[in-house]
């Protein structure tokens, strides 16, 4: 028995130690992206491409782990909330530094936040909006609120409150902060992240090198990152994306179209990985009295909406469009990787008796409904095809206009439209954000559709200040019920984030939110 | 009329050209649906944010004034800031142009070295066996698009026998050379087909003209006959066509350029579109205009130096 242990023991430990070697440092890894970044700060950064980078660059006060859903510290060894919500202290670990090696201060995190708080600066100043005054402490930064705000902690887990250098900004070039924000997207610009700028050829190349100043530490105790340097390559068709990979000239390809996926899993030299994302694809009902020529519209009534619904095979469509990768919604809010998202089973499951008796009696049967969706797009294309012979069933004629992304989104501002395609992903690690784009009226006119409705909006209002999370996660749970028996949406699918890597490449993370994380990635040699 | 009054007169001609090209290109931009505020800020901006963004990119302004400053600003070298970029366009078309000048040469060149031989090969064996397969062969290189030539290209050629890379530019010229040559490739396969048919239908009407006959009685040599005499009247028509070809050859590049991953100004003018990015689509076609303007011109000038009748008249 005694001996069986040790044999036991010295198996365990003999994993331990493999695991521990498992790790290989170095290199280079090469990676394909469908987009460059053209500006890479906190505050300014305002496109997918340019919001997935900054993380990799500038490490914030705290961080969320893969699930996205779970908080904890980053650059803060921790926080304390004020019983009535209106005080948080935020504690800096000891000893981390910038690229250049200079200490990362109170002053940094304060000159940091009080950007990100400025709404004369960036897109993303609003979700700091509750943030009063910022102060410096012995050690670290106090926030006073001018309300609770549930959702802070998230956005000190959010890429636009990630942390800069103060002196480096300020010796920056340029007349205001914008320009300075430019010209520091420039290599040798010191970094609170794993990596540092090293060289860059706009719209072809970018190469990021691991900081040597890192305060995170790897499986085998020394710092992170793994790799000497990251360099990504800029191809936006994704056709040549998988072939270069293919080709071994590089070792990872983001935004692999689902089409490929079965094909890249079947090939042994490539490890075809399907992150969990806050990705939906829906498509907004006008739910106006009147379409925007003057004319009744038969989308007005929930119960039209809720036959078009039904109508709807979403499980077609996910093997259609998404070739088995992605699910039907189970939130009409959110992902189901997004917190307080409440599992109500599929929504909507296809019924066309129930959808041909809705049509029939909310006056929608016989109507011409026109599908505004993108020109060029295959996805919209089948899915165009698809519902057309969906809503054919209930006696529902569909056009299609097709129309590109600038057009498409000026149609969803003006109402100017009955039903066209859209997707979301979400920016912030919280829930607020899709329900305000989604449901709330005052901002968007929930995600354009003209659907208000008095109590959610009161409830999503109200949420935004409770911090208690069971209050709030009721508040929730209610604006999902009564987001999806009004259904101002069809709600099709969520899908996940495709990237294919080179069999050698471990620990790359592509995050919910979408983004691309290097920082624990390594290559086997 | 000299060489050099002739080229002046040339270069005066392009100005009216110019002028027309920035009224066209400015109501043409604007006319596109959709507005670059939106396509800048994402579809999640406020309307508060839109607003900024128009004021500060004087989109609130009159059309008349829009133009006024367009053309004021151009004339004094300031194309304006790319909305997309964040940088200046001249700045920005300035580091793309070597890229697609570089691709177009390279295409030019594989063009002629294409289409000049097949083409003699082609009118010298007139409706034999050899003559069948080489129009044939290039009918089939007419009739497909480029895009599917460029994928067929980079599947067998760059990721199943790897003789080339997949994409990109590279940073040496040799590299540029390695790099470029699909590229170059799929867009000479289709220019070199119409220079071939037209060469080979000069050099046959060249063969029959009576100077020709002539230089045959007097018993020059085939090799004389055929550089002297046929190669530079055969020439005249297809320098025409070359100088025409190469206006498409840009605008085959935002296609190539997309596919091959290549860096250059018809990839970022595919982008600029996308994103209502109007300075950026302003200072590309006004480069492109001058690109090809100052192609024309040199084409001109080739002709005139094969045909001196040209600079008389």
């Amino acid at each position: 028995m005694k001996t069986l242990l040790i044999a036991a023991l010295a198996g365990v430990s003999m994993l331990a130690i493999n695991s521990a070697q498992a790790v290989e440092r170095g290199g280079t890894l090469t990676f394909a992206r469908y987009d460059d970044s053209n500006l890479v700060d906190p505050v300014y950064a305002d496109r997918n491409p340019d919001i997935w980078m900054v993380t990799n660059l500038y490490d914030t006060l705290l961080r969320t782990k893969a699930d996205g859903k779970t908080i904890v510290p980053g650059l803060a060894s921790g926080y304390e909330v004020s019983a009535d919500g209106k005080t948080i202290s935020i504690t800096l670990r000891d000893g981390i530094k910038f690229s250049d090696g200079s200490p990362i201060t109170a002053a940094d995190v304060k000159f940091s936040l009080e950007r990100a708080v400025n709404p004369d600066f960036g897109p993303w100043s609003g979700l700091l909006g509750s943030v009063e005054s910022i102060t410096e402490t012995k050690k670290g930064v106090t926030l006073s609120m001018k309300n609770p705000d549930p959702t802070i902690i998230s956005i000190l887990a959010t890429f636009n409150t990630a942390i800069v250098s103060k002196a480096a900004f300020e010796a920056a070039p340029g007349a205001n902060d914008q320009e300075k924000a430019t010209a520091l997207f420039a290599p040798g610009t010191p970094v609170s992240g794993p990596f540092t700028l090293k060289d860059r050829t706009r719209g072809s190349t970018m190469t990021f090198s691991a900081n040597p100043h890192y305060w995170r530490q790897g499986e085998d105790g020394k710092p992170l990152p793994y790799l000497d340097e990251v360099s990504f390559v800029v191809i936006p068709d994704d056709a040549t994306r998988i072939l270069k990979l293919q080709a071994g000239e590089v070792n990872g390809a983001e935004f692999v179209p689902f089409s490929r996926v079965a094909e890249l899993k079947a090939d042994p030299a490539i490890n075809m990985e399907l992150y969990p994302s806050t990705r939906i694809i829906y498509s907004p009902i006008n739910s106006r009295e009147t379409r925007a020529d003057g004319s009744p519209n038969p989308m007005a009534t929930k119960e039209a909406r809720q036959a078009l619904n039904y109508a709807i095979n979403k499980d077609a469509l996910v093997q259609l469009i998404t070739h088995g990768t992605g699910k039907s919604m189970t939130s009409p809010l959110m992902a189901s990787t997004t917190q307080l998202a409440h599992d109500g089973g599929p929504l909507y499951p296809y019924d066309p008796a129930k959808a041909k008796e809705l049509a029939k009696s909310s006056g929608l049967e016989g109507a011409e409904i026109t599908l505004t969706t993108l020109a060029g797009s295959s996805d919209d294309a089948t899915l165009f095809a698809a519902i057309q012979q969906m809503w054919g069933a209930i006696g529902v004629n569909v056009k299609v206009e097709q129309v590109d992304n600038p057009t498409r989104g000026a149609k969803n501002r003006s109402g100017e439209f009955d039903v066209h395609t859209y997707g979301w992903v979400n920016d912030v690690n919280d829930p607020a954000q899709v329900a305000g784009w989604l449901g709330y009226y005052p901002t968007r006119k929930a995600v354009g559709t003209g659907w208000n409705n008095a109590e959610f909006n009161a409830l999503f209002e109200t949420s935004n200040t409770e911090i208690d999370p069971e209050k709030r996660s009721e508040q929730y749970k209610r604006m999902q019920e009564i987001y999806a028996d009004a259904a101002p949406l069809l709600f099709l699918y969520e899908t996940p984030f495709a990237v294919a890597l080179s069999a050698n490449v471990n620990g790359y993370l592509q995050t919910p939110l979408g983004n691309n994380e290097f920082s624990s990635a390594w290559i086997a040699k | 009329m000299s060489s050099l009054s002739y080229l002046v007169s040339r270069l005066l001609q392009i100005i009216p050209t110019f002028l027309l090209v920035m009224v066209v290109i400015f109501l043409l931009v604007r006319m596109l649906p959709g507005d670059p505020a939106i396509a800048m800020a994402d579809a999640k901006a406020t309307e508060a944010q839109l607003e900024l963004i128009r004021q500060k990119l004087g989109l609130n302004e009159p059309l008349v004034m829009q133009f006024f400053y367009f053309v004021k600003n151009t004339l004094s070298g300031d194309m304006g800031t790319s909305i997309l970029l964040k940088a200046p366009v001249l700045e920005v078309i300035l580091e793309r142009i070597p890229v697609t000048a570089f691709l177009t040469i390279y295409a030019v060149c594989l063009s002629i070295l294409i289409a000049g031989p097949l083409a003699f090969v082609a009118a010298l064996n007139k409706n034999g066996m050899l003559d069948i397969a080489i129009r044939s062969g290039f009918q089939v290189g007419l009739s497909t698009p480029v895009f599917y030539i460029g994928l067929l290209l980079l599947t067998f050629l760059a990721a199943s026998l790897r003789l080339f890379p997949v994409g990109g530019y590279g940073t040496t010229f040799l590299q540029h050379l390695h790099h470029l040559m699909l590229p170059a490739l799929t867009v000479a396969l289709y220019t070199s087909a119409i220079i071939m048919r037209n060469l080979r239908a000069s050099v046959i009407e060249v063969l029959d003209a009576e100077y020709v006959q002539f230089a045959r009685s007097k018993g020059l040599s085939r090799g004389v006959i055929l550089g002297r005499h046929v190669l530079r009247n055969a020439l005249i028509s297809t320098v025409t066509l070359l100088g025409l070809s190469i206006g498409n050859l840009m605008s085959g590049t935002l296609v190539t350029e997309t596919v091959f991953a290549v860096p250059g100004l018809g990839r970022l003018m595919l982008e600029a579109i996308f994103a209502r990015d109007y300075p950026l689509i302003q200072g590309l076609t006004l480069t492109f205009a001058v690109m090809v303007s100052l192609v024309f011109l040199f084409t001109d000038m080739v002709q005139a130096w094969l045909d001196p009748r040209l600079r008389l008249s």
